[in-house]
């Protein structure tokens, strides 16, 4: 077992807040406070595009669609504000500026089949866009209110139209559309400070969670049952507890793995061994002395990195250093 | 802001606030001595020797810096304009030495965290927020990046303790109001006054 860091990526020059990689193609995009997103090619960690010169105030998320003959994605900043980029003809440029929050959009996130694109914002609502192919028109379907402070942070299930909230109101939500309307079908309670992030287990089969919060513990949750209107969801773990600050982002990779990064920069890598969580991987200071914000698995895209094992997954992490860094776990 | 929502403060004398006067007088006693010593060297040119080792020595120095202690906090806070008086946040003791802790091993390469804990002039202080948002940027803008900053109301002291210590820690709540260009009006008026 060993954490390596293939390559430091000085993306920008403030704060990193996101980072997404392409379920396809090895293309990693980042959001800044610099008002800017950058797009990098993972295989050679080469910049390929800049978008900037649209929003106002910081870009807070990032998010790639996973369909469409080419690749685009979802910015939320700030400014009240979602763009929509693309690649057109070898060019990358601005679709679709989305407006409809009354202030600081904190998430994006795009459905399994693109479909459906949900944002969340500081006006403690989340709000379901209907997404056409060209990314062009996007219609407003829903607006949900039931959380009642921020909301920081949306993300969609791989296999089905159920989505999960993190708030400032110290809980998760879940969401999927019953009868043409969207509703919560469960609440999840248990974290003792702002929840600012989960995500998905990477199962076709069980349908679990992993939340990260200010609490500074990282929690997972399974879904015990489930019918079109309510679904009952239990706290199966509490991993074992190594962050010393808040935990700022988790993600779970197709192979099992839990990783988790926060204020105190250390970057943690759970595996689930004989019947339990355990801690695998601790690296600290992922980001020297700065705070680390973002993290998600993806696939390695180096030749030379795996020696031939299939264990091998990359960690990308976003730090307020500016720096976006990918890491080897084998 | 047409009636103040704290009329009568308490006021300390600006005199009677915590300095580093015994640190002075320290090191006035080893100016003398450096003087001393100084007249008693007999070559007074620069040994190559000397100047060979510096280089090193100055990487050294480069690693390790003196830790940072509570009077420094204190002295980088304690001058910050109250919104309201045309006073300071020490003179009102908002800001105490004593509800300053500091835990740094001086290694820049390592996090340090300075924890914070400020007494509002009156429980129902509406501008607490404020006035914490206010100690965040200046130590934000003045102290090494491997600080992380804790502000928080002395027990007991705001009826909306919890409300206000969890806006005011919460990273991305402050970043948001650090953009917005009104507010930031404000704090710098609060901060003119920091020596």
């Amino acid at each position: 077992m060993s954490i390596r860091l293939v390559r430091s990526l000085e993306a920008h020059t403030d704060k990193v807040w996101s980072v997404s990689v392409h379920n396809r193609l090895p293309l990693l995009a980042t959001a800044s406070s610099d008002k800017s997103c950058k797009i990098y090619d993972l295989t050679n960690g080469e910049l390929v595009a800049t978008l900037d010169d649209t929003h106002k105030r910081s870009a807070r998320s990032v998010a790639w669609k996973p369909t469409g003959q080419e690749p685009s994605l979802a910015c939320g900043s700030f400014d009240s504000t979602i763009s929509i980029w693309g690649k057109d003809y070898d060019e990358w440029s601005l679709l679709a500026v989305i407006e409809g929050h009354e202030n600081e959009v904190k998430g994006v996130a795009w459905s399994k089949d693109g479909y459906f694109l949900a944002s969340c914002s500081r006006d403690k609502s989340i709000w379901i866009w209907e997404a056409d192919d060209d990314n062009e028109e996007f219609e407003c379907i829903s607006v949900l209110q039931e959380h009642s402070q921020d909301v920081k942070h949306v993300v969609w299930s791989q296999y089905e139209d159920l989505l999960a909230s993190s708030s400032y109101d110290d809980t998760i939500r879940l969401w999927k559309e019953d009868d043409d309307d969207w509703s919560c079908v469960a609440q999840l309670t248990g974290h003792e400070g702002t929840v600012w992030c989960s995500d998905f287990e990477k199962s076709e089969t069980s349908t679990r969670l992993v939340s990260g919060s200010d609490d500074c513990t990282v929690r997972v949750w399974q879904r015990t049952d489930a019918n079109d209107s309510e679904e009952t969801w239990e706290l199966q773990a509490i991993l074992p507890q190594c962050h010393k600050r808040a935990v700022y982002s988790v993600s779970w990779s197709p192979s099992g793995r839990i990783a988790s990064v926060g204020s105190d920069g250390q970057l943690v890598v759970y595996e689930y061994q004989s019947d339990q969580w355990e801690i695998t991987h601790v690296q600290k200071l992922s980001h020297g002395v700065y705070e680390a914000n973002s993290v998600q698995w993806c696939k390695p895209y180096a030749a030379d990195d795996d020696n031939g094992t299939t264990t091998a997954e990359w960690l990308i992490t976003g730090g307020d250093d500016g720096n976006v860094n990918v890491w080897s776990i084998s | 802001m047409s009636e103040p929502i704290n009329a009568n403060p308490t006021v300390l004398d600006v005199n009677a606030l915590p300095t580093r006067g015994e640190d002075h007088k320290q090191e006035k006693a080893l100016d003398s001595q450096v003087q001393e010593l100084l007249s008693l060297a007999i070559d007074h040119g620069v040994d190559s020797d000397v100047q060979s080792q510096a280089p090193s020595l100055l990487s050294d120095s480069e690693e390790q810096e003196d830790p940072i202690d509570p009077q420094e906090i204190f002295d980088l806070i304690a001058h910050i304009s109250d919104p309201e008086h045309p006073l300071t946040l020490g003179q009102l003791a908002v800001v105490n030495l004593s509800d300053i802790k500091v835990i740094d091993s001086g290694n820049r390469d390592e996090m340090g965290e300075v924890i914070i804990k400020i007494t509002p002039t009156i429980t129902h202080c509406s501008l607490a927020t404020l006035i914490g948002l206010g100690i965040r940027v200046r130590l934000d803008r003045c102290l090494p990046v491997r600080f992380r900053i804790t502000i928080l109301l002395k027990e007991g002291s705001h009826q909306s303790e919890n409300q206000v210590n969890k806006q005011l820690n919460d990273k991305e709540r402050v970043a948001a109001a650090c953009e917005n260009d009104q507010l930031l009006n404000v704090i710098s008026k609060m901060l003119a006054t920091c020596k």
